[in-house]
């Protein structure tokens, strides 16, 4: 069949006319558009996933609640991209969310800091507000205007983190540990973790760093770190390996020498350490009594979003990754309402206008959502967390714990 | 010094019991690198998948009457039968027709990219099948030690892991069956006679296609074993295979190229150097001084520990 121009002019219009109403109706329904990078695939893959699960969750309660009140009632859609396991494809999967998601309001991710580092960079540049649970300095050290940390940063975090162990040692023991063991990769996240306390941080804390071992992941036998640990005699082990294999070496390494199940406390930074996973790699044996540093967890005041969140996922507790994302598209769902507009700009000048103490502390520890003019948390503190019992537990801060601190007593 | 010298056995021991797995995953490699010139960039792979088979095999044992402590042996062992099948069907279905008396340039590059993409598929599979999160099999073997006392004081003393042990003893054993299999038996001889001149071996009434497909199914079978004896200290997840790829290829290439004995030798020195280094150079090193020993070796013997000829480009 072949069509006159002129034909062809009419069809047109007449498809025009068509989609009319359609155009109109989409107005008073109006759809928002959250974005979501994460490590979906790789090995990153299952932080991604809790990462997501949280995502989903938020989006299905605002929509169960009625949607965003300020544009009639608009239901939220989560736009999701796989960042893969490279910065690289982290930067690809922002240029084809934006790409694909013209009417992108704002986003989260990408979980990994040097990930999150490559997706702001897209980000930033089409103005989408982006908020990340990373730990990275850097990532709000470039002066950009859109990026938001709710978090405390990796710096920060290694400030805190001695002290509240040593006070942690100190009420449960009555006595501070005074010898300080390190046993960790030469990933980011531990070197920029330790560097003040070699830099005199410890020293400044009555501590002696009686070992420190760095070696590169992965390893083949944790024997001959493990058995330097064993010859210096610490009384406190900050054990920072991040993959999960290098874990299971060392925490089988210490029961076999005798320093297992909590007789020599450790303490791990971040999040991995408390995944589901780990119990099944590890075993609830090998876990009792470690301690790891995180931005959030499951707290007192958390009690409906952690049993709402076990019924609907089927995991066995809710963790850092799931509770950021979830605040952070409560966060993003907040600053609509108040800008009562999906225009980008307008949603992160609301953002930047929020003082919300009370919603910081559904979802974190401290502070307010509140964020600096680099686009930190103001009030962002750490939560130390150990496993007891084959399950990881708050311990600190104990005004939001949800167990007691076991420390061993000699 | 007292804790240095037992430092220093510790880590002989250590390096002993590594380099015995990381043999038996050579000697794998060097069957089909050795005896069909395929450049397999899937061997860490069919590690990777024997582990994954291990794991299950062992939730499965465990449900049986099998004493819990050789469980994840048993289950190890297991893999052997199933992987052998799965290569033999590989090599069938799709490396035969890139390999064999077609040899030539045009046939290697071929080989590469399709072992390439038996990689891919294996470790993207994995991921769709098993998802990413690592698993393993968790026994009190891999976190329990015989513990020797050093006589020269009190307190010194080697620990030798359970599970470690165990997991070398029986690498050891697999290699030694391979060696008698390849040296004393006729399959043996029809296998060096089809690796030593294909075209000749066809000549003398030897099925090159039959001995090439024996060569690849068991160097899969190996690496499945090899990866069933690992998992019990190495957590598996589908790029798992990356993680020993290079050593093993590093290892045949140490042993000298065509030798399967010599592969085994490779991969102990590798375990070795990763070990004893520890002793003198900081950890982050580890794998800095296997590579540094790799280049030195190579430089004053270039055909290796065991190698005839080098084959110059």
């Amino acid at each position: 069949m072949s069509y006159t121009r002129r034909q062809l002019g009419r069809l047109a219009g007449a498809a025009g006319l068509a989609a009319l109403p359609l155009r109109q109706g989409r107005a008073e329904t109006k759809e928002v558009v959250f974005g979501l990078i994460m490590p979906l695939t790789g090995a990153w893959a299952k932080s991604g996933e809790l990462a997501r699960l949280g995502a989903e969750m938020a989006v299905d309660d605002i929509n169960a609640a009625g949607g965003i009140a300020a544009l009639g009632g608009a239901r939220v859609r989560l736009a999701v991209g796989d960042c893969g396991a490279s910065p690289e494809t982290s930067k690809n999967a922002a240029q084809r969310l934006l790409a694909e998601e013209p009417a992108l309001v704002g986003g989260v991710g990408a979980y990994v800091s040097s990930f999150t580092l490559a997706v702001t960079e897209v980000t930033e540049r089409a103005g989408v507000p982006w908020f990340t649970l990373s730990y990275a300095d850097a990532i709000t050290n470039r002066g950009f205007h859109y990026v938001y940390q709710t978090s405390p940063t990796a710096e920060a975090q290694a400030a805190a983190a001695l002290p509240t162990i040593l006070d942690l040692a100190r009420s449960s023991t009555g006595r501070t540990p005074t010898r300080l063991g390190i046993v960790m990769d030469n990933t980011a996240s531990p070197v920029n973790f330790t560097r003040g306390l070699r830099a005199g941080g410890a020293a400044k804390l009555g501590m002696t760093i009686v070992v420190d071992e760095t070696f590169a992941p992965p390893l083949s036998d944790a024997g001959p770190v493990m058995q330097r640990v064993r010859a210096a005699r610490p009384d406190l082990l900050l054990l920072l390996p991040t993959s999960v294999p290098d874990i299971k070496l060392t925490l089988e390494k210490m029961n076999e020498i005798g320093l297992g199940k909590g007789r020599l406390p450790a303490v791990n930074n971040g999040g991995p350490m408390g995944s589901p996973d780990l119990l099944r790699v590890v075993g609830k044996d090998m876990l009792e009594g470690v301690m790891f540093i995180t931005a959030t967890w499951g707290m007192t005041g958390m009690e409906t979003l952690i049993a709402a969140f076990k019924k609907r996922t089927g995991q066995p507790w809710i963790t850092q990754d799931s509770i950021s994302t979830y605040a952070h598209i409560q966060i993003l769902r907040e600053a609509v309402e108040k800008a009562g507009s999906t225009e980008r700009d307008r949603v992160n000048a609301a953002i930047k206008a929020m003082d919300d103490p009370a919603l910081a502390q559904k979802y974190f520890p401290g502070g307010s959502i509140k964020f600096d003019e680099r686009g930190r948390r103001e009030g962002a503190a750490l939560v130390i967390a150990q496993w007891q019992n084959g399950e990881p537990v708050t311990i600190f801060p104990r005004d939001r714990a949800l167990a007691t601190p076991i420390w061993p007593k000699h | 010094m007292n804790a240095f010298v037992e430092q220093a056995v510790q880590a002989l021991a250590a390096g002993l019991l590594a380099g015995c797995l990381y043999g038996l995953t050579c000697v794998g490699l060097a069957l089909i690198f050795g005896i069909m010139r395929v450049i397999n960039f899937a061997q860490g792979d069919f590690m990777m998948v024997g582990m994954y088979l291990a794991t299950g095999l062992a939730a499965v044992l465990a449900r049986l009457a099998l004493p819990d402590a050789a469980t994840p042996f048993v289950a190890a062992l297991l893999v052997a039968p199933v992987l052998f099948t799965a290569g033999a069907l590989l090599h069938r279905l799709l490396i035969a027709r890139t390999t064999g008396l077609r040899g030539g340039t045009a046939a290697h590059q071929a080989q590469l990219v399709l072992t390439l993409g038996i990689a891919l598929v294996l470790q993207n599979g994995a991921l769709i099948v098993m998802g990413s999160a690592p698993v393993s099999i968790v026994s009190p073997l891999s976190s329990s030690a015989w513990e020797i006392p050093l006589r020269y004081d009190a307190f010194s003393t080697l620990f030798l892991n359970q599970g470690r042990t165990i997991g070398a003893v029986l690498a050891v054993l697999v290699a030694l069956a391979v060696f008698w299999l390849i040296g004393r038996t006729e399959l043996g001889k029809s296998l060096r006679a089809a690796a030593d001149d294909p075209e000749a071996a066809t000549y003398v009434g030897i099925d090159v296609a039959r001995a090439h497909r024996i060569a690849f199914a068991a160097g899969t079978a190996i690496a499945g074993v090899a990866g069933g004896l690992m998992v019990l200290a190495y957590p598996v997840q589908p790029f798992v295979g990356t993680d020993f790829v290079i050593i093993m290829y590093a290892g045949v290439v140490l042993g000298g190229i065509g030798s399967v004995s010599g592969a085994f030798w490779g991969g102990m020195t590798i375990g070795l150097v990763q070990q004893l280094s520890t002793l003198v150079l900081p950890l982050q090193l580890q794998n800095a001084a296997v590579f540094a020993v790799f280049v030195l070796i190579l430089l004053f013997r270039p055909q290796g520990f065991f190698g005839l000829n080098v084959e110059r480009a």
